[in-house]
């Protein structure tokens, strides 16, 4: 005997929808209001822009390393993310970072990274390295270049 | 302030040069063709034209763009509105199901055959596997792409 | 179904109520009452018109169709579009019916109302298997699930559902009942016989006074003529559209960038902002505090509001309140449950297995005696399979818009469930569901994960803290990690063969039962002791429908083990499954079709074949997949697909959505994996969870088999189930290495 029992999913929906008569509203616990849509920003944050902190090099730096970091750890030690971790990059054998899932492309490359190597590869990854899994990431402000480069160089894993 | 042209436009926006292109785009110009899919650069839903190639707009800076010409979905049928051969291709060979990923991966492939205009598999592969189509309508994009180059597609991808 | 009254289970009863509401009396009695639900014939012109026919020259027909002075017809249909082709289909169906110029028609979203939820769907979901009603109770029936269908916001698309069942009995009424207005109209005015009219493309003629007209200039006094309840249906061969390609009418717009999804919402004349959001890390737990002094101080920061289960920050764009968002740190409460990893997932699902043994639990399916028939078997398979968590994943990641003010409330947002959606913004409001409006336009994606009001309303409180228009949009690691997710399962087998290899015990548990009824059973097989069971298991992450539901695990535990079952008794896999089919026809029809597609018996060096055979959401699908292993891991080479959905009604829209199904399964197959640790997801985004991508796709060829014009078949979902366990298969085919757990990519790693 074949016997099979009725499907939840909406039995559950009814039941929530009776439920949800005369449930409250829940608030927020706590709501920090900064500024009004449309009002004008207020002092503070213009010097968190990234804008802002171009005076200090080493800010210069690490404000443009930003655009790297969603993929990018730099952490030394840390875990490779989208892209593998870039502590002690300048000097290190491309592709050779243990753990990460380099393209054939970038591990048959011969790269040794130098800054000079590194500055060729971030203003144009695809035609440094046809074939890399780097889709994004080119930057094509020198200084700025510069700047991101600048910055691995001080952290050494 | 960046200056850019936006399929042919000249455009100058107020934004944080960090803003990533695809928000400027998006919310800024109004422009909603172009899509956010991860922000990582890992699936094209945000594919553009900058310069003419194809970038990641979700982790381009607008900075990137200053003085440079981008080409988004909405701008890559002819100036008549007539739509470009990869778009008829599309239609025809009915490829979008959702179609959130269409606009990425038809900026791909429109760059792909503008510089390569009878692509391989292989060539067709590397070109188009940035782009990630939940649905999976990759074979029918690889059709539509042959159609639109006048290639002939193999057996098993003619509709039976 | 129950083997032991019907010898023949050809179809499930679920199917029955589809033949019933179909055929004859069925639509005498079933149809009347889902025309333009609870609106009497000829009023929906002048209490929806308002709402729906509001365009210049537009007359609206009934509550699904209207007609504009250009001739153009306009089906409204209540399902959402998200990629499978309900839009079109539906439209097609109702087009045919009332014989109009494809060129000439266009799609309209119903709006989030409840004159538009979808009875009949309501009625697949409530009672798609236990439920039987004699003929004269239908009425009563049908008008029970409408007022069911009100309470519990049933304006659904889910369970592949919309052709069958919306589609079949309420689109082709529809059309045909529009159909017959327009000729009464042009009869009168005429003053011909209603007979000697006929239609064709959009078009009235009467051949003997040589009149002619477009349906538009009867329009209006058509919606006022009284609407057959009744209106005859057209039998397979006098069909015009269905069963063509008609070219989907919503692909114009995904080409050119012009398509508008939810996170694509302007809110008229106002300014927007935008809000980011981060759940707690472990479900059902609570934020205790949050440090936010640095995200104030980023640029374009609105507000930041700790919700207590999120947080958000709302600012001028969406990326900046990310980056502020990215900058708040958080301290949360200790979860109830004691589940942290993975691993702690497995050991309750494997101690219920273990105390449920081989007869505890709850008896989901039984015929003969399977315990008695394991142990006096000649030959015995005993085996244990494992499938992980799943995200959806939809590539629009959630988001909606709300916009609370002077006590109403706007929503706009993709969902598969708009009233639901409205009933989530109201109580998040406070407000009444009268004052709450859905806008919902078309989904980048629904996989089932939409059909969850979750984000609606977290956006809607949102929505109440600010009092101006919020866009609240997801990141991809929130969409991975925080929302609800395919369960994880163990299911366990023994499984007992004859002298001559037949399968005569067949005793199954497992631990996870979500929906449709019946899909942890293969009951076209001819298995003479079956024992199936559920032991029940606390799951740590919260449970959603992913496409093809329970089919998606269960396909690949059952379709392996048959395939285990045929090897033990060393017998070909097709020949062994087909020996089983000798009561189901069309069952035996498909899979030996897709064996002779994959020209099953020959295979390259190097290379395999498996095949697997799934009945889901009423239609039949053999794949057949072809593996090459020369490198030591898999690379897929091709899939081929036999389906039987009973009747195709856009070939092409059905072999998309098998394409579509077998990609979706293939991820899931070679990657798809959320796993546990500290109690939170460990995967974030695309680089993690990953997708089939182009390089990986095999070439996919789909035939279809219309095995039964009447009773018709899902094709959103019934694709997936067959292609994970024949990918299982044919890699064991090519190197004796089987797989008994999800995914496959990193057991060659």
């Amino acid at each position: 005997m074949h016997k099979y029992t009725l499907a939840r999913p909406l039995v559950l929906t009814l039941a929530l929808a009776l439920a949800a008569c005369g449930s409250d509203p829940e608030p927020p616990v706590e709501q920090i209001v900064v500024r009004e849509p449309g009002a004008p920003v207020a002092a503070p944050s213009e010097a968190a822009t990234s804008d802002g902190a171009a005076a200090d090099p080493a800010a210069a730096g690490k404000a443009a390393f930003a655009a790297c970091a969603a993929c990018h750890s730099i952490e030394p030690g840390g875990a490779s993310g989208v892209g593998p971790n870039l502590a002690g990059v300048v000097g290190r054998k491309a592709g050779t970072l243990a753990g990460f899932a380099y393209s054939d492309a970038m591990k048959g490359s011969g790269i040794t990274w130098s800054e000079a190597e590194l500055d060729a590869f971030i203003a144009n990854p695809a035609a440094k390295v046809p074939g890399t899994s780097m889709a994004a990431g080119a930057v094509s402000d020198e200084a700025k270049r510069a700047a991101i480069i600048a910055y691995l160089t001080g952290i050494t894993g | 302030m960046v200056s850019f042209t936006i399929n042919g436009k000249p455009t100058t926006v107020e934004a944080d040069s960090a803003t990533p292109i695809l928000w400027v785009i998006r919310e800024k110009l109004g422009m909603t063709g172009t899509k956010f899919g991860c922000g990582i650069a890992q699936c094209g839903a945000c594919t553009v034209h900058l310069d003419g190639q194809p970038i990641r707009s979700c982790s381009t800076p607008v900075s990137e763009a200053e003085g440079k010409a981008i080409t988004t979905i909405e701008g890559i049928a002819g100036p008549d509105g007539e739509l470009s051969r990869i778009q008829q291709a599309w239609i025809s060979e009915q490829v979008p199901q959702c179609g959130y990923c269409q606009s990425g991966q038809i900026m791909a492939a429109t760059a792909l055959l503008r510089d390569n205009p009878r692509p391989t598999d292989e060539q067709i592969d590397a070109a188009m596997s940035g782009n990630i189509c939940r649905c999976g309508t990759y074979v029918r994009i690889r059709r539509a792409i042959k159609v639109a180059a006048g290639i002939e597609p193999t057996s098993t991808e003619e509709a039976a | 179904m129950d083997n032991a009254d019907n010898p023949k289970p050809q179809r499930s009863r679920a199917a029955k109520w589809t033949r019933r509401g179909f055929i004859g009396a069925g639509v005498l009695t079933g149809g009347a009452l889902l025309i333009g639900v609870g609106v009497r014939p000829g009023n929906p012109v002048g209490k929806l018109g308002p709402i729906v026919a509001n365009g210049e020259g537009e007359q609206l027909i009934n509550s699904w169709l209207k007609i504009d002075a250009n001739n153009v017809a306009t089906a409204i249909v209540p399902h959402c579009e998200m990629g499978q082709g309900a839009h079109s289909a539906l439209a097609q169906m109702l087009a045919d019916e009332l014989d109009a110029d494809w060129s000439m028609v266009r799609v309209m979203q119903a709006p989030a109302d409840g004159n538009y939820i979808v009875t009949d769907t309501a009625r697949l979901f409530v009672a798609p298997g236990t439920v039987d009603a004699p003929d004269w109770l239908e009425p009563t029936w049908n008008g029970l699930f409408t007022n069911i269908g009100r309470l519990a916001d049933a304006m659904i698309t889910g369970g592949s559902s919309s052709v069958r069942s919306t589609g079949q009995h309420t689109m082709r009424i529809a059309g045909a009942a529009a159909r017959h207005m327009l000729v009464a109209a042009a009869a009168k005015s005429w003053g011909v016989p209603a007979s000697e009219i006929t239609t064709a493309n959009s078009m009235l003629s009467h051949a003997a006074s040589g009149k002619s007209a477009p349906y538009a200039e009867f329009a209006a006094a058509a919606a006022e003529q009284d609407m057959p309840q009744t209106p005859p249906l057209k039998q397979p061969k006098a069909y015009r559209l269905m069963g063509t390609d008609a070219p989907r009418l919503d692909i114009p717009s995904k080409v050119d960038g012009s398509a508008s999804f939810g996170i694509d919402a302007v809110v008229p004349d106002q300014q927007l902002s935008y809000a980011a959001v981060r759940r707690v890390p472990v479900p059902g737990t609570r934020v205790t505090s949050m440090k936010a002094e640095q995200a104030e101080g980023m640029p374009g920061v609105l507000q930041i509001l700790n919700m207590g289960d999120f947080i958000a920050v709302v600012a001028d764009g969406y990326w900046q309140a990310q980056q502020a968002l990215n900058l708040i740190t958080a301290e949360y409460s200790e979860p109830e449950s004691t589940i942290r990893t993975s691993d702690d997932q497995y050991a309750r699902f494997t101690a219920a297995l273990d105390e449920a043994g081989d007869d505890g639990g709850d008896k989901a399916a039984s015929n003969g005696d399977a315990v008695e028939a394991f142990g006096s078997a000649a030959t015995k398979v005993e085996v244990e399979y494992r499938a992980p968590y799943l995200a959806h994943s939809p590539l629009e990641p959630m988001n909606a818009t709300v916009w609370v003010r002077d006590g109403k409330c706007d929503v706009w947002t993709s969902t598969q469930v708009p009233l639901m959606a409205r009933t989530a913004a109201a109580k998040a409001t406070g407000l009444s569901t009268d004052d709450v409006t859905i806008h919902h336009p078309l989904l980048g994606g629904g996989f089932g994960r939409r059909l969850e009001t979750d984000y609606v309303t977290m956006a809607a409180r949102i929505g109440a803290a600010t009092g101006y228009p919020v866009k609240m949009i997801w990141s991809r690691e929130e969409d991975t990690q925080k929302g609800l997710f395919r369960c994880a399962d163990i299911s366990r087998f023994k499984g007992g063969l004859d002298q001559n290899g037949k399968l005569v015990a067949y005793n199954n548990v497992f631990t996870q039962r979500h929906d449709p009824p019946g899909s942890f059973d293969c009951a076209f097989y001819d298995i003479p002791n079956k024992s199936i069971r559920v032991a029940e298991a606390e799951l740590l992450l919260p449970f959603a429908s992913l496409r093809s539901v329970d089919h998606g695990q269960q396909g690949f535990f059952i379709e392996s083990f048959i395939d285990e079952a045929a090897g033990a008794a060393g017998k070909d896999p097709v020949e062994f499954r087909l020996g089983m089919l000798g009561q189901s026809p069309r069952h035996k029809a498909v899979l030996e079709k897709v064996a002779a597609m994959a020209d099953w018996g020959n295979t390259p060096e190097g290379h395999g074949k498996g095949v697997a055979l799934v009945e889901s959401f009423g239609t039949i699908v053999a794949e057949v997949v072809e593996v090459d292993m020369t490198s030591g891991s898999p690379r897929l080479v091709t899939v081929w697909c036999a389906a039987d959905p009973g009747f195709a009604v856009n070939p092409d829209g059905f072999r998309n959505q098998m394409e579509g199904g077998i990609v979706y399964g293939l991820t899931a197959a070679l990657y798809g994996e959320i796993s546990l640790k500290d109690g939170a997801v460990e995967q974030s985004n695309f680089h993690d969870y990953k997708m089939l991508r182009m390089n990986e796709c095999p070439a996919i060829a789909v035939e279809i088999i219309n095995g039964d014009h009447v009773t018709l078949g899902g094709a959103g979902e019934p694709g997936l189930p067959p292609v994970a366990p024949a990918l299982a298969n044919a890699i064991f085919a090519a190197t004796g290495k089987r797989l008994r757990e999800m995914p496959f990519a990193k057991q060659f790693a």
